[in-house]
């Protein structure tokens, strides 16, 4: 609360009795919400760590009582997460690449040279965005499938190039780019596709490591559509051998279960909490304006 | 500025030269690469937008079979969605579904951004904590939620010590939706919660001052200057839970597969059933339509008030 140094309370408001209370219980509601995002975490972690009676025990512990890390060993050997693992990262960065040359070519065409009907241009791509997405799902497999695109990866690259979403984010942030600099460099002498890759693209590195945290988000959470796309065990992303092969196994430990997910999910809160200003600024900015 | 200033004189030469090819050309040769840039995203978008959607359209009149061919069966898939009894459930159970989104999840966020922007301490380690759940993958919480909505696991038995009896939170027909609901709540309200908080600590703090010389309370300011100023923001982010939810289906499918007793089948959820188990791609393509027609209005009204928004 650095700015103005009030909030819609001032320190006057703060003397008040009545105030008071309802501050104070305004910070306990706020503290029990905050215990109930992190102790269902960690306990998932801890219940990794545990013995298998021990996370069966009614009422559990939070903190185990021997600690096993052995768990996370056999946790490794239940499943080849290495190879899921390298599925995910090969989607993610296809994606990427798609995403950053198709997507922002066409949203720097449409924001900064010139073309005739741009309007009707961009329209085309806008319309899409009017249509739940939904809807088409099912004819988007028919139509991967007619393609013979299914159990490929350029089921997941080739398509990552029609999102509209990204392609108004990029174009939203081009908009915002001085002309003044590609008019310098044309005049300069530098051809589109020069202005492009050596002023646009590093210009935009914001623009991109934002886009990358929405598609590194989507390749590590996505599990319906790849256990849909991919139907061949070396080809699963890690989210959908997780719920093919944790989730619904019945035959399956707890305590490994837990084990597993904890591997999970360390990766992106590790990325999270070491980029926390950044992606949140990121979510605040985006999110509607998308 | 100074430097365009400088670069400016240079442009006539370089018209010149330019212009000593037919002027025909020379448009050509100027929106050449600006149409260049455009042609691999309007193929993808072709490819993998505009072909489903039509052939959506299309194949809601067709059998498909990948085997034998395609067959043209008229209505026949739609009259088939219209008349399963499940169809009724589906859109029924949507509805509720939407309902208890609003009622349970959609202020929350709006409550925690107006809360969390007044406090004066430890507002990032708290906007943090509201934001961890949004990270770890949704397969995770699955797995994590089923075991806390154990009839033996922790959120029974912190009810036990306050003398409840056991809820079977997921097995119920009562409970099932709403334990759904809450998951989801909890999981995501972070991301609503951040995006509320940028336009809550956007107001001009001058305005509180005013309002407070005024003579207006707490509860008046946060009811005449903070809401009043996120309206348009509201109206939008309830205009995306509604396009969000009424094609929910994935944590109903992971966590109860449309059970127990059907109380989870949503409407989205049919339609992937239709597809993926009965493999009658037809119907659920109907389907699709069906849901496209009822919801395609809303699409364009979220665009134009994001439009006036900005």
């Amino acid at each position: 609360m650095k700015s103005g140094d009030r909030g819609i309370l001032s320190e006057h408001d703060l003397k008040q009795t009545s105030n008071k209370i309802v501050y104070g219980i305004m910070v306990l509601v706020i503290c029990a919400m905050v215990f109930s995002m992190l102790y269902p975490i960690l306990m998932m972690m801890f219940n990794g760590l545990k013995s298998n009676t021990e996370v069966n025990t009614f009422p559990p512990h939070f903190f185990p009582q021997e600690w096993h890390f052995d768990n996370l060993k056999q946790a490794m050997n239940y499943i080849d997460l290495f190879s899921y693992l390298r599925n995910t990262i090969y989607i993610f960065v296809g994606n990427m690449l798609m995403t950053l040359v198709v997507l922002g070519m066409a949203s720097f065409s449409i924001s900064r040279m010139n073309v005739p009907y741009k309007k009707a241009i961009y329209f085309f791509f806008l319309m899409t965005l009017f249509i739940p997405a939904s809807s088409y799902m099912v004819p988007n497999f028919v139509n991967l499938k007619e393609l013979g695109l299914l159990n490929q990866y350029a089921a997941f690259w080739l398509p990552a190039g029609a999102n509209t979403f990204y392609f108004l984010l990029l174009k939203n942030f081009f908009d915002g780019i001085h002309p003044e600099i590609f008019e310098a460099a044309r005049i300069d002498g530098a051809s589109e596709p020069r202005s492009f890759f050596s002023i646009a693209v590093p210009l935009s590195v914001p623009i991109f490591a934002t886009l990358a945290i929405f598609i590194f988000s989507t390749a590590w959470n996505d599990w319906f559509w790849p256990s849909l796309v991919m139907h061949s065990d070396d080809k699963y992303t890690l989210a959908t051998a997780i719920y093919k092969y944790v989730i619904n196994v019945k035959a399956l430990n707890t305590n490994i279960k837990f084990a597993i997910l904890f591997l999970v999910s360390l990766p992106p809160i590790v990325v999270f909490l070491i980029f926390q200003k950044f992606i949140m600024r990121g979510v605040a900015l985006s999110a509607v304006k998308g | 500025m100074n430097q365009t200033a400088v670069v400016n004189e240079n442009p006539g030469a370089q018209m010149e030269r330019k212009s000593s090819t037919p002027q025909r050309n020379g448009r050509w040769k100027k929106n050449f690469w600006g149409y260049m840039f455009l042609v691999p995203a309007f193929v993808i978008f072709i490819l993998f937008m505009w072909v489903p959607i039509l052939k959506g359209l299309v194949y809601s009149f067709y059998h498909v079979d990948f085997v034998s061919g395609n067959t043209f069966v008229g209505f026949d898939n739609y009259a088939r969605a219209l008349t399963d009894p499940d169809v009724l459930t589906a859109v029924k159970n949507t509805l509720y579904y939407m309902a208890l989104c609003f009622v349970l999840g959609f202020w929350v966020p709006i409550a925690f951004a107006i809360a969390i922007s007044e406090l004066r301490r430890f507002g990032g380690f708290v906007r943090v904590a509201a934001y961890l759940p949004f990270v770890v993958p949704g397969v995770v919480l699955y797995g994590l939620w089923r075991w806390l909505y154990d009839p033996v696991g922790p959120i029974n038995a912190l009810l036990g010590t306050f003398g409840i009896d056991q809820i079977a939170f997921l097995t119920d027909t009562r409970w099932s939706m709403i334990s759904l609901v809450f998951m989801e709540t909890w999981q995501q309200f972070g991301s609503g919660m951040l995006i509320y908080l940028a336009a809550v600590l956007s107001i001009p703090r001058d305005w509180y001052e005013a309002a407070e010389i005024d003579g207006a309370g707490v509860w008046a300011r946060i009811r005449h200057i903070t809401l009043p100023s996120m309206r348009n923001l509201i109206i939008l982010m309830l205009i995306l839970q509604v396009i969000g939810t009424s094609q929910g289906y994935q944590s109903q499918m992971a966590l109860l597969d449309g059970g127990p007793n059907n109380t989870t089948l949503t409407y989205a959820l049919l339609m992937v059933k239709y597809a993926f188990t009965k493999l009658d791609y037809g119907t659920a393509t109907a389907l699709g339509m069906l849901m496209f027609i009822v919801l395609g209005g809303l699409g364009v009204l979220q665009f134009k008030l994001n439009k006036e928004d900005n």
